[in-house]
């Protein structure tokens, strides 16, 4: 028992685990609900309450009706699945005792904190969607407009990574002669505690939603959970998923999430073949590219996504506080700007849904999604193996000169 | 085990904990000794994969202390 616990809140999962369960959870999401796992989309509904709880009149904003913004947030499933992820990552936050209230020291990550939030949360509406609806469960949708923004996102991060390591955005740290701090006692442990109290409260809640005929909240309530703990224990950060790739030439993070694509979208196209469901199509556009650039550059500005954003909140992380912040008027700005300064027109418009299912049919679905997805792992190990030990190349270099 | 330098980095998110790191091996003589002091969860993977990956050798098991973690890193 004490062996289990350990092996399960001890340490951190390995990433691969993680991720591909939440790639056959996701699909066996979209086979029970329809829907799929996303967050932004609430975000924006989100955004919208705010509006109107500081007495903004919302009625006639486009984007507010495509997003279908009526009742309120528990009573959605898309909802439960936002509340669910905070409240399971809590919960094994709290069971492996690693909450603890972090203030960065230095201030100016509040404010990259905020402007990376508001960039990413912008960009991500604009292309229908985040790491998750235009990328993790996009691509295993067979949502064209996925691909666009992975290639999109790829080049944003990489412009993020450049501007994350100049002098003037990373600061300095607080290097010190000699030895600092020393082992110390740890005290009760007591979160443990505090996390199965609230497991046993959280799971009161859903068994009540079934009980009173809400399947629909119940069940995006426990998936939302079920979310929430993995990307927690495994540290399913897509943020450094890129920008790991182009600054250090890290790749683990990067592999997992392509693998635990190609498994999910095996998945989906069973259920989508079985059930004869439709597949969940967003619009390709301009509007894709674009809001994918300025979601890769505002993730890696304000080190976290808004996914990550969410567990590493949590954990106690001061700085995503900022950083949801930001993301929530990021969203709510697009939602403005769509119809009222003229972005729906500019850059969305023109676009059309394309859905690979149907346009090329099940079978070259899947062969194309695949194919896709083995050439993004063939580009991230080429990348990974040539570039990876560039700083240690620099180091060799002062040597020399010394 | 005492260090030549030590980075409290007790605050401080992803990418910088990493960064910094390995800035600061890079800028000390072979053989010197670097002690890091991170709370940030991400880096508690992060730092010693990459200084390894850089060449660099963890001197011994990283100590977790409460919910931080302290690396001993030989340039």
């Amino acid at each position: 028992m004490k062996s289990l616990y350990t092996r399960l809140f001890g340490r951190y999962w390995n990433a691969y685990t993680a991720l591909i369960a939440a790639g056959v959870l996701s699909a066996l999401y979209f086979g029970l609900t329809g829907t799929v796992w996303a967050v932004t989309g609430e975000f924006t509904r989100l955004g919208g309450h705010i509006l109107n709880f500081f007495g903004f009149d919302t009625t006639g904003w486009a984007y507010f009706d495509l997003v279908h913004l009526k009742g309120s947030s528990f009573e959605r499933s898309d909802g439960w699945i936002v509340w669910g992820m905070f409240i399971g990552a809590l919960i094994t936050v709290l069971l492996s005792n690693s909450f603890k209230i972090r203030v960065p020291k230095q201030k100016r990550r509040l404010v990259q904190g905020l402007i990376g939030g508001i960039i990413a949360g912008f960009g991500a509406r604009l292309a229908m969607g985040c790491n998750l609806a235009a990328f993790f469960t996009g691509v295993p949708q067979f949502s064209f407009h996925s691909w666009i923004f992975i290639v999109a996102t790829g080049f944003g991060t990489y412009l993020g990574a450049q501007i994350a390591k100049t002098k003037w955005w990373k600061g300095k740290p607080a290097l010190t002669k000699g030895s600092a701090v020393s082992k110390t006692r740890e005290k009760r442990v007591i979160q443990p505690y505090v996390g199965g109290v609230v497991a046993i409260a959280y799971s009161a809640l859903i068994i009540y939603f079934f009980a009173t005929g809400k399947p629909l909240l119940g069940t995006a309530a426990i998936f939302g959970a079920l979310f929430g703990i993995l990307i927690e224990r495994g540290q399913i950060c897509f943020t450094s998923a890129f920008r790991d790739l182009w600054l250090t030439g890290r790749s683990l993070m990067g592999k997992a999430i392509i693998a635990a694509m190609a498994v999910s979208s095996v998945f989906t196209i069973i259920v989508i073949a079985i059930y004869g469901m439709e597949p969940i199509t967003q619009v390709t556009s301009p509007g894709t590219f674009v809001g994918g650039f300025l979601f890769g550059l505002g993730i890696v500005l304000a080190s976290s996504c808004e996914t990550g954003m969410m567990y590493r909140l949590m954990e106690g992380q001061v700085l995503y506080l900022v950083v949801f912040a930001g993301n929530l008027i990021g969203v709510t700005l697009l939602a403005y700007a769509w119809d009222h300064l003229g972005v729906y027109n500019l850059l969305v418009a023109s676009g059309t849904k394309i859905n690979l299912v149907t346009a090329i049919g099940p079978v070259w679905a899947i062969i194309a999604t695949l194919t896709m997805l083995a050439a993004c792992w063939v580009f991230v190990d080429y990348w990974a193996k040539n570039k990876r030990y560039r700083m240690t190349v620099k180091r060799e270099e002062k040597k020399l000169v010394s | 085990m005492s260090a030549d330098f030590t980075l409290d980095l007790r605050g401080e998110s992803c990418p910088y904990p990493v960064i910094y790191t390995l800035d600061a091996l890079k800028d000390m003589n072979p053989g010197q000794l670097l002690q890091v002091i991170t709370d940030c969860p991400g880096s508690f993977r992060n730092v010693p994969e990459e200084v390894v990956n850089h060449g660099y050798k963890l001197v011994k098991e990283p100590e977790k202390n409460g919910q931080e973690y302290l690396f001993y890193i030989e340039a």
